[in-house]
């Protein structure tokens, strides 16, 4: 099972119309194999290019991303992705979209339409299956992208703010639901958000990103020696003094990128 | 593709494409004419066609012609525009209009309203009027429609604000009311125009007589294909220019609109 | 353990209004059509209006009637139909076909594209004499005819509506496994598919549009010229039949494809 390496990684975003911007600056890090690493940082710091990078949508241009030891080279079902706006197919039904990823595999009929049904059950959507997108809630959305992508039993989960759309009390429970399909599948997850309590809370280490030019500020360990779970655990002393260090990190950031903000 | 940034090149590189384009498709036509596949009836070369067209501009025939097609093509345009926007805006505003219009306008909306043109000769006789009024007829519908829209829907919330501040309904109307309206009002304009020229052009050349439909009819019943080319070729630059006169009104008009900004 | 999680509510299809309702409704929308028949019927009939310019709606029925009877309507309809179907068939296929292509392919946008945007504010109605130097003066000219005008439209459509398509979309595609031309059919088409769908809807209009006029100018087939036929021959309330009957062709044609298209896209919002 492959860790994930950056090294150097250095990104200019080029727009069709004005001027070329320094995007990501010499990011280098290492993710453990079965790590749920969370990139934490204020908007337009690059997070989530670094996580296209990673995913092989953009090409790395300078630097280098390695998986398992093997350089990054397009899109691949190894390393999953789930994305902010669920990214359905809006013309295919819950099943279809979840089936989608396992027919490009190649697997027999029964086996997909079996795993599909696993994988619907697994988000507690059993009953929708023959609905579309556009009858479902956002937390059903997101919930469906969620099983599309693990369907495909990727290696690795790229993640980007993929609760950012959903309301506050969704979110909450979406953090359980995925800690719990965590627990049963243990993956290697590289988590991108701007919520700094969320990061703490659902990852093994943040890493924190500067304002843009994105680089790697700091990373910051947040397992926890407490027992708690869920609720409980948001309320120790110990999760709060480490939601209060990421954040007085996190705010410098914050501050100089609205600053540079056109 | 190269990365043009700055904005103004890139206005000169777009328009670089486009004259290249242009001149890669009229390379393409002639070197297609003189390989003869096609014989010289039924593809005449560049060459020939340009003289023609230059022959008829240098003898008048051809802006005589365009400005008869244009006169039409305006005046049936205006009456439909004025016509459009007083009836849009009425049937938003007024609900015994917009029961008697809605059903009228959405079945007359996807007819072939050129369909109409004998009865339009049959009532108003072979000459200017009956093209006029055909050319009204038909480019009206897509005014009512956007008009009608575009001050029925307007935004809720702006609506509720200046309520909240103190507007009576008849200044609503003049001050709100409609400038929220002119884009969508505007774009039902800029797709009647184009309408209207087309169906001037046909009635031209139904009807025969002067304007640039009725010569290139002309043209074809006695086999001069390069005139036919030629005429296509100059309607073809003034459905040009008259398109891109509207985008031009419409920037100057609507320049606090967002997709000014946008832009 | 997630059993937490609550049971979120789909959103139900609205329940349908009770056919009593809906009916009365109907015939309430319809009453200015109804209004206007009337006028159209007495009008004439007592002379407000000149029955030799406006024969009353009656005489119309009748001379419908009768042209259904002997044959023209319907033999001429269906010259008329094909000549549409054709040509619009001919411009989706190849209109879809560009629009797409060059909406993934970047080389074949930068050639192509400009040519498109200068081309559409020409008039197409202004090529039907060139079709009819190349295709004769039956039907041929007036498909092709047809093609013209609705081949941009299409093509437009087809363009923005794949340049439409979300990234993520086609990246979570990738990302799943399908290759790239792949994910042009699985994804980028269907994505595509409410605008193309809106421009064939555009492109139908045209095509009636066309195929009228070019039958007016010449041939001796098709609806458009049994009016104009008619006319000629003084044959009024007979013309007035062929008029109606074009039109109602227009419009039911529009209906019935908004049924499919909605029906095509049911998975909208």
């Amino acid at each position: 099972m492959p860790g994930i390496s950056f090294r150097e990684v250095r990104h200019t975003y080029r727009p069709p119309r004005g001027k070329p911007v320094l995007a990501l600056e010499g990011v280098s890090l290492e993710v453990q194999d079965r790590e749920f690493l969370a990139l934490l940082g204020p908007s337009g710091c690059g997070k989530s290019t670094l996580l296209y990078l990673l995913g092989g949508f953009i090409p790395v241009e300078q630097g280098e991303i390695a998986v398992g030891g093997k350089p990054v080279n397009g899109p691949s079902p190894d390393r999953g992705i789930v994305f902010q706006h669920f990214a359905l197919f809006p013309w295919k039904t819950v099943r279809q979209n979840i089936l989608y990823g396992l027919e490009k595999q190649g697997m027999p009929k029964a086996e997909r339409e079996k795993r599909a049904q696993e994988f619907v059950e697994l988000v507690h959507l059993k009953g929708f299956e023959d609905s579309y997108p556009s009858q479902l809630s956002g937390g059903m959305r997101q919930r469906v992208a969620i099983a599309r992508t693990l369907a495909v039993e990727p290696e690795i989960l790229l993640m980007d703010e993929p609760f950012g759309a959903l309301d506050a009390q969704t979110r909450a429970l979406m953090h359980e639901e995925l800690l719990a399909i965590m627990r049963r599948a243990p993956k290697t997850v590289v988590f991108v958000t701007h919520d700094v309590r969320e990061a703490v809370y659902l990852a093994d280490r943040v890493a924190v990103m500067s304002a843009r030019p994105g680089r790697i500020k700091e990373v910051v360990d947040t397992k926890f020696k407490s027992n708690a779970q869920g609720e409980a655990l948001q309320q120790t002393s110990e999760f709060a003094a480490k939601v209060d260090h990421l954040w007085k990190l996190v705010r410098d950031e914050a501050i100089r990128a609205q600053g540079t903000q056109q | 593709m190269a990365r043009v940034n700055d904005p103004s090149r890139r206005e000169a590189y777009l328009t670089a494409l486009r004259v290249g384009s242009g001149v890669a498709f009229f390379a393409a036509w002639q070197f297609t004419a003189m390989s003869h596949v096609f014989s010289d009836f039924l593809l005449p070369s560049v060459p020939v066609v340009f003289a023609r067209l230059l022959h008829d501009l240098v003898s008048g025939d051809l802006l005589y012609g365009i400005l008869l097609t244009l006169i039409r093509t305006f005046i049936g345009f205006v009456l439909a525009a004025v016509g459009g926007i007083v009836l849009g805006v009425s049937i938003a505003r007024i609900p015994a209009v917009r029961w008697f219009f809605d059903p009228l306008v959405s079945i007359g909306l996807p007819m072939p309203k050129i369909a109409f043109l004998p009865i339009f000769m049959l009532w108003f006789g072979v000459f200017d009027t009956s093209k006029v009024l055909m050319v009204t007829f038909s480019s009206i519908f897509p005014v009512i429609v956007e008009s009608w829209s575009g001050t029925q829907n307007i935004d809720k919330y702006m609506t509720w604000s200046a309520m909240s501040l103190g507007v009576n309904r008849h200044r609503f109307l003049w001050e709100i009311a409609l400038p929220a309206a002119l884009p969508q009002v505007f774009t039902g304009l800029q797709v009647a125009l184009p309408i209207a020229l087309i169906v001037d052009i046909v009635c031209e050349m139904q009807m025969g007589g002067e304007g640039m439909g009725g010569s290139i009819m002309t043209d074809m019943r006695f086999a001069d294909s390069p005139g036919v080319f030629a005429y296509i070729i100059a309607i073809a630059v003034v459905g040009m220019i008259l398109v891109k006169a509207m985008e031009i009104v419409r920037r100057r008009l609507l320049v606090w609109h967002q997709e000014a900004q946008a832009a | 353990m997630s059993g937490a999680v609550a049971v979120e509510a789909a959103t139900p299809r609205p329940a349908a209004r009770p056919l009593a309702a809906r009916l009365s409704a109907a015939l309430w929308r319809t009453l200015p059509v109804v209004l206007v028949c009337l006028a159209w019927e007495i009008g004439p009939r007592v002379g407000l209006i000149n029955p030799e310019a406006l024969p009353p709606l009656s005489a119309v029925v009748k001379a419908w009637w009768g042209l259904l009877q002997d044959g023209s309507l319907v033999s001429n309809g269906i010259t008329s139909l094909w000549e549409v179907v054709a040509g619009l068939g001919l411009s989706i296929v190849v209109g879809v076909g560009s629009g797409v292509l060059m909406a993934w392919y970047a080389p074949v946008d930068a050639i192509v594209s400009p040519l498109m945007k200068s081309l559409y504010p020409m008039p197409k109605s202004a090529l039907i004499p060139v079709m009819i130097l190349w295709f004769g003066l039956g039907s041929a000219s007036k498909i092709a005819s047809v093609f013209c005008g609705c081949l941009l439209p299409v093509v437009l459509s087809s363009y923005n509506g794949a340049r439409g398509v979300d990234q993520t979309l086609i990246w979570s595609a990738l990302g799943l496994g399908a290759s790239r031309r792949r994910v042009l059919w699985e994804v980028v088409i269907p994505g595509a598919l409410p605008e193309i769908m809106a421009g064939i809807r555009n492109a139908l209009a045209i095509s009636f549009i066309l195929m009228v006029a070019a039958e007016f100018l010449v041939g001796q087939h098709g609806l458009g010229y049994l009016i104009s036929f008619l006319g000629d021959g003084g044959v009024y309330d007979a013309m007035f039949a062929g008029v109606l009957t074009v039109s109602a062709f227009g419009f039911l044609a529009d209906r019935v494809y908004l049924l499919w298209m909605n029906r095509m896209l049911r998975w909208r919002e």
